[in-house]
């Protein structure tokens, strides 16, 4: 057994790919995600996100590579593997004409859970009460949080989530948030799809970087931020009327000149500045995450 | 391939079924057809063979009268009797002379001129045959048989109402068979179900054969009703069941082909405006019957639609039309790979996001 079939890894992508045509959508895509952690993905529309996920979910088969979950081969072991993942879609894509009850009764049917408890799971997602209602008549944030409590009917092992918490409110999306966190703390290992770099860095064990089919980076977000972002100290001083701001880079020369910033009159506040996440992303794909 | 989810997918649809106008309209759709060509062709709510007879007024014939499952006409004249032939409005006539009579009661073989409209069914012709040979000897206290003598009056060929049978029939079979398993395909690639569908432990397969039994049943039930409303059932119902499970089973199959294919509702409805007379111009050859029958043999809705005609309306039996069932059933057979391989496609064609553009109606199902 090699370290990489090791019982903790539950998902291992090696060098996967996938093209539309002429056009190069995922290429050498690799990594593993441990049972428990929380992978972040992250990358602009079109980087290739999407189909890496549609690859290991089973619904593209890759061109090259290989993808093993939970120590089963995708695609050739697909239906053993789906019967342990769950997965949520950007895309809301609820059946409208049953009731929300119905929706989860109806996925848990499929996966072959026995009695499966529809009314807790629409408690835990913030829908006690509304089991009964059709689907049609909810708001976008509702339909978003059955769609999270759709993808856990079966207590999945390799939880996918596509935006999870696009278009909920605040309040909703921290409960989003506080799900996915228990999920990874019961042992199931997650992959995180986001535009949110806020939420992938408190969410995520480790973020990838995608663009343009590749993976630009894989860490942590704290080594990321440590070892690409710009650290840098930012002080502010009162010049007449005016507040004057001085930033200095954390570099070999940030000494000297911090000592002469600090004995100058005026002086207001002082504050360590910490890269963000964007910030790296901007460093590594040169273009923003929009 | 799990029977269970199978089942599971299918009782989904049956619960969503009554909601959707299409099924409804499966349903409604035989009774509807069958009443306005009932309607229009004339025999509505009098499917019973009619029978005229003349007879002397000497003697007593009213055994004549209350023939089982006949409609038993009086005729004053054997002129208006080969009046009422020709125009179609009597299957068939006999005329009781006082010699038939006497012959029968001196148990002599007696003769019977039956004469028929040719434009009579084989059915109705059978069961008065039936049903007066029946009443010859029981007016004869079971004596000898009688000899008849068939002569055809006016043109031969069927009444338009039955010629019409294997359009009402494909009608029905296709609208169930074919359209609600497509249309259901299509809604549910609008609403992106389908891709909730295949990340879950059911196969692209499972889902088709759950839609395609969907529209199986809906059309086994939709072409049985029909043959009932039509009492054509023939003389050999098995036949004609079979006939009509073939059909279902083809129908489902295209409907599963062409909901895999069309990726929205619009673009369902046009082909199927279009398409839909590839499946119905075999019918063809029943209403206009001098047409060469290879045009038809040409379609493959033929090898049901032949049999269930043969047996229901020129009482022919399973051995008469095996060939056209077995053409039939393995024309269902070769569409099976064809439909499982739809079904992988269109799951490649949805991952690729080349499919699947939601309509207007399920945008509009979520509100802000």
């Amino acid at each position: 057994m090699t370290a990489d079939d090791a019982p903790d890894v539950a998902l291992r992508a090696e060098a996967i790919g996938y093209s539309y045509g002429d056009r190069v959508a995922a290429e050498d895509v690799t990594f593993d995600i441990a049972s428990g952690e929380i992978l972040g993905f992250l990358g602009p529309n079109g980087a290739g996100k999407s189909t890496t996920m549609k690859m290991l979910t089973g619904q593209l088969v890759p061109r090259t590579g290989v993808i093993d979950i939970l120590g089963m081969r995708m695609p050739k072991q697909r239906e053993e593997i789906q019967a342990r993942i769950g997965v949520c879609f950007e895309e809301k894509n609820l059946y409208p004409s049953l009731t929300a009850r119905e929706n989860l009764k109806f996925f848990a049917q499929l996966f072959g859970v026995e009695g499966f408890g529809a009314d807790a799971l629409l408690e835990r997602v913030g829908l006690k009460g509304r089991g009964g209602e059709r689907v049609s008549g909810f708001s976008k944030g509702m339909q978003q949080r059955l769609m999270v409590g759709r993808a856990l009917v079966n207590r999945p092992d390799v939880l996918f989530l596509d935006e999870p918490t696009d278009g909920l409110d605040p309040v909703s999306a921290r409960a989003v948030r506080a799900i996915i966190k228990e999920e990874a703390e019961r042992g199931a290992a997650v992959l995180l799809t986001t535009h949110d770099m806020h939420e992938a860095d408190a969410l995520s064990d480790r973020v990838a970087f995608i663009n343009d089919g590749r993976i630009l980076a894989l860490d942590s977000p704290e080594s990321l931020k440590l070892r690409h972002g710009r650290r840098a100290v930012k002080l502010r001083f009162r010049n007449g009327d005016a507040v004057e701001e001085e930033v200095v880079a954390l570099d070999a020369a940030a000494g000297e000149q911090l000592r002469s910033l600090v004995s100058r009159d005026g002086l207001l506040t002082i504050h360590t500045e910490e890269a963000t996440l964007e910030d790296v992303f901007v460093e590594f794909a040169g273009r923003r995450l929009e | 391939m799990s029977a269970t989810r199978v089942w599971r997918l299918l009782a989904k649809d049956l619960r969503l079924g009554p909601r959707s106008p299409l099924v409804l309209w499966a349903l409604v759709l035989p009774v509807a057809l069958t009443l306005l060509l009932k309607g229009v062709f004339g025999g509505l709510l009098d499917p019973k063979p009619r029978l005229g007879f003349v007879h002397q007024p000497s003697y007593e014939v009213t055994r004549f009268d209350g023939l089982d499952g006949i409609e038993v006409t009086r005729v004053g004249t054997e002129d208006e009797l080969m009046r009422l032939l020709r125009d179609g409005r009597l299957d068939a006539g006999v005329v009781v002379s006082e010699e038939f009579l006497r012959q029968l009661q001196a148990g002599e073989q007696p003769r019977l001129d039956l004469r028929i409209s040719g434009a009579s069914a084989g059915q109705n012709r059978g069961i008065i045959i039936a049903g007066l040979l029946g009443a010859v000897r029981e007016l004869a206290g079971g004596g000898p048989d009688v000899e008849v003598d068939v002569v055809t009056i006016g043109e031969a060929g069927l009444p338009i109402d039955v010629r019409l049978l294997p359009l009402v029939v494909i009608m029905a079979v296709a609208i169930a068979g074919a359209m609600v398993p497509a249309s259901s395909l299509v809604e549910e690639k609008e609403r992106r179900t389908l891709q909730a569908l295949f990340v879950s432990p059911a196969s692209p397969a499972e889902v088709f054969l759950a839609k395609g039994l969907l529209g199986g049943l809906l059309a086994m039930a939709a072409g049985l009703v029909t043959l009932a409303l039509n009492d054509a059932f023939g003389t050999q119902p098995a036949a004609t069941v079979l006939g009509v499970a073939i059909g279902a089973v083809m129908m489902a199959e295209i409907g599963l082909l062409l909901g895999a294919w069309a990726p929205d509702t619009n673009t369902l409805f046009a082909a199927w405006k279009g398409g839909a007379l590839l499946l119905l111009f075999p019918v063809v050859v029943f209403i206009w019957p001098d047409l060469p029958t290879w045009i038809a043999r040409l379609g493959p809705t033929y090898y049901f639609l032949r049999p269930i005609y043969a047996v229901s309306v020129e009482q022919a039996n399973l051995a008469d039309v095996w060939l056209d069932l077995a053409v039939g059933v393995l024309i269902c057979v070769a569409l099976v790979p064809a439909v499982l391989a739809a079904g992988r496609w269109l799951e490649r064609r949805l991952a690729e996001g080349r499919m699947g553009k939601p309509s207007a109606k399920s945008e509009a199902a979520a509100p802000a």
